[in-house]
């Protein structure tokens, strides 16, 4: 069957929907990685993790997106501020490896916890269903909207508060130099604390964005950890602009392939231009040559 | 006499204690041991606690008639998140630790397949609920070690022909989740419809735990299909016909009972389920197994019976054990027991609806055939059974049964 130009725009806008979304989460991974110099294995769990204080406070507000979006960010920063102090703040001086693994464990004790606390089934947040809006042939769903407009606004936040704050300063201070930035007198553990928290706050909205999008459920973040992975990896570990990037170009790539490869390999596609982004660019598209020390 | 002191007093606890474990230990030594393996956690969590609360119910009806073959069923539970990953985790734990002799209850067809060779490799009965048609593969059940309950996918595709007939349907597409048990149920349904001389329009094949599946509806939609077939669990079922309401195109759709249940219903909301055609295999409601086990099963796990098929299967398997382990007689092992099964479920024998009867017809030395609560439990060469099933429509956001397939 042949494709229209209208097809391929309508691929590349459900593309563009879903790289809004991955882009959070690999954004928080970059955050993390940037400034703790490991990647953090348990990012889905914080995301699953605000999708659910994002639906309890929906439900005890009766319905309010602005609770909603409260509830996600005090989840998420809480669960990071928590994983610091109790698991990564006593392993600061440890290795990467010690580290990446010691995520993995907090990923399984958040999932199995939340699986605890609030069942398996599926949640969906109690929302009318909005019919799609149409531009001619062009089809958008109101709620890819609302949820790459919440995603754009977040990251805007995030790079506004990097670029233009001290807080932002000392984060990259201490991601550019851990000992340098100690000796001119930052507190590299309240920065680390306060990088833990806005990683928190990024997955908790991307909890928010992907629960209302699709569901929440103490497994349905993790399934966003290898995609947001993929795409801190393809924009350069480390750059938050290069997640971003990288995320946005990985979703519409792989929606605009699925007439050549079909979909159940379109996932794979992701992974192929990773490894070859790895291959041409190791530090990644986005990313600078560092030294490691 | 002499007081004991202290160092006396010890000696002589322990002592008892000591005693008293290995009198135990000598009592769950005499026993059979069974693995409950069940998705309490993943895609098949709607269903699993419920199995695996019926496996215990009907393991306490077992023994309360005075244990089978002369032994006590004793169970150990496992949650095998639907995950082949975690299963055989589980399963090698229930194999090796516990040296359970039969596991009952996996769901998902990517379990089965992985727990099988395990079970095989033990010499230990497995049964299962699970639908892949390669379950029944010679290479695969050449032991005859493994047991299904539930309509293999060939059953399904077959059900599934039916209801797409039935409902008017000329040129429906598929949409199917990529996995081992719903893509080859989507092939199967192909196969015999364009065998019919039917057409497809269009046939997807999706993965699983996707953020959104608009592409893939999009590219069935362009196809101009009267009609979706769509083989899915819950969680992707959702989210495909959530996004199709929201398209606004009229379309009918025949979902398996698995992926569009109740929590589906919640999920999509019963205006947009409204209408949608469901196809699942349905529980033996005339049997005594039937009226038994339902009443167990809102007792103690308190929700309504017909919602969980599986449970039902659950149920009969445990029923089933006990008396292929009766009829097998003392210290059979699970290879012995798993040769009775057929003669106490399949043929011409008494037809009984729970152990405590079969027991006392067995004891009489009368053949038996176990009439039970999801399907007549009739295994065929390959260990299948041949359940009935039915088409449901929704209507205000409940099932309603529509009319009867046989598979």
């Amino acid at each position: 069957m042949d494709l229209l130009w209208s097809d391929y725009l309508n691929l590349a806008l459900n593309g563009l929907a879903e790289g809004l979304l991955v882009a959070l989460p690999a954004l928080a991974v970059t955050l993390v990685f940037s400034v703790a110099r490991f990647p953090n294995a348990a990012v889905g769990d914080f995301v699953s993790l605000g999708g659910f204080g994002a639906l309890t406070a929906h439900r005890l507000s009766g319905g309010s997106l602005v609770a909603a979006a409260v509830g996600a960010v005090v989840a998420g920063a809480a669960g990071t501020w928590l994983g610091w102090r109790l698991a990564f703040a006593p392993l600061l001086k440890r290795n990467g490896l010690a580290l990446l693994l010691t995520s993995i464990g907090v990923g399984f004790v958040l999932r199995s916890a939340m699986g605890l606390g609030f069942g398996h089934e599926i949640k969906l947040f109690d929302l009318p269903l909005m019919r799609a809006w149409r531009w001619g042939p062009l089809v958008m769903n109101p709620m890819d909207i609302l949820v790459g407009a919440m995603s754009l606004i977040c990251v805007t936040l995030v790079f506004a508060l990097l670029r233009f704050t001290s807080v932002g300063r000392t984060m990259r201070a201490i991601a550019d130099d851990m000992d340098l930035a100690r000796v001119v007198g930052i507190d590299s553990r309240g920065a680390m604390a306060r990088m833990w928290v806005l990683s928190g706050v990024i997955c908790g909205i991307a909890g928010l964005a992907f629960g209302l999008k699709t569901q929440v459920s103490p497994e349905s973040g993790a399934d966003l950890l290898l995609p947001a992975f993929a795409a801190a990896v393809v924009g350069g570990l480390g750059n938050p602009l290069g997640a971003v990037l990288g995320a946005v170009s990985l979703g519409i790539l792989q929606e605009l392939s699925t007439p050549f490869v079909g979909f159940t390999y379109k996932i794979a596609l992701s992974y192929v231009v990773m490894l070859l982004v790895l291959l041409w660019r190791p530090q990644g598209l986005f990313g600078r040559v560092q030294g490691v020390r | 006499m002499n007081r004991l002191d202290r160092r006396q007093l010890l000696i002589s606890g322990v002592a008892t204690a000591l005693l008293a474990s290995r009198g135990a230990w000598a009592q769950s030594a005499a026993t059979f041991r069974i693995g409950a393996l069940n998705p309490i956690t993943g895609a098949g969590a709607n269903f699993g606690s419920g199995m695996q609360k019926s496996i215990l119910f009907a393991v306490e009806e077992v023994n309360a008639a005075g244990g089978a073959g002369g032994r006590k069923l004793e169970v150990f539970a496992e949650d095998d998140q639907t995950s082949p990953n975690a299963a055989v985790l589980a399963a090698k734990k229930l194999l090796e630790v516990h040296r359970v002799q039969a596991i009952l209850g996996t769901w998902a067809s990517g379990v089965s397949l992985a727990v099988l060779p395990m079970t095989n490799a033990a010499n230990a009965i497995l049964m299962h609920t699970s639908g892949a048609v390669a379950l029944a593969d010679p290479k695969v059940n050449g032991k005859k070690l493994g047991f299904r309950y539930q309509g293999s996918s060939k059953h399904l595709s077959r059900a599934f022909t039916t209801a797409a007939t039935k409902e008017g349907l000329k040129r429906p597409a598929v949409m199917a989740q990529n996995n081992p048990a719903l893509a080859p149920h989507a092939e199967g349904f192909r196969k015999v419809w364009e065998a019919n001389g039917g057409k497809l329009t269009d046939f997807v094949l999706y993965e699983p735990n996707r953020p959104s599946y608009r592409s893939e509806l999009q590219q069935v939609l362009r196809s101009k299909p009267d009609g979706i077939i769509l083989s899915a669990y819950v969680a992707d079922a959702t989210a495909i016909v959530r996004d199709w309401a929201q398209l606004g195109t009229p379309m009918k759709w025949i979902i398996p009972g698995f992926g569009a249940n109740i929590d589906f219903i919640k999920g999509v909301t019963p205006e947009v389920a409204e209408g949608i055609v469901v196809v699942e295999s349905v529980v033996n409601e005339r049997s005594s197994a039937y009226a038994r086990f339902s009443r167990q099963y809102a007792l103690t796990v308190k929700q309504a019976p017909e919602n969980n098929v599986y449970a039902a299967m659950c149920y009969d398997m445990v029923q089933v054990l006990a008396l292929a382990i009766e009829a097998a007689g003392p210290g059979a092992d699970a290879v012995a027991v798993a040769a009775k099964v057929r003669e106490v479920t399949t043929g011409k024998g008494q037809s009984v609806g729970s152990f405590e009867e079969g027991k006392k017809l067995l004891a009489q030395k009368k053949a038996i055939n176990y009439e039970g609560a999801s399907s007549s439990i009739d295994f065929d060469d390959e260990n299948d059974v041949d359940p009935t099933f039915a088409a449901f429509v929704i209507r205000a956001g409940k099932w309603q049964r529509s009319y009867t397939i046989n598979g």
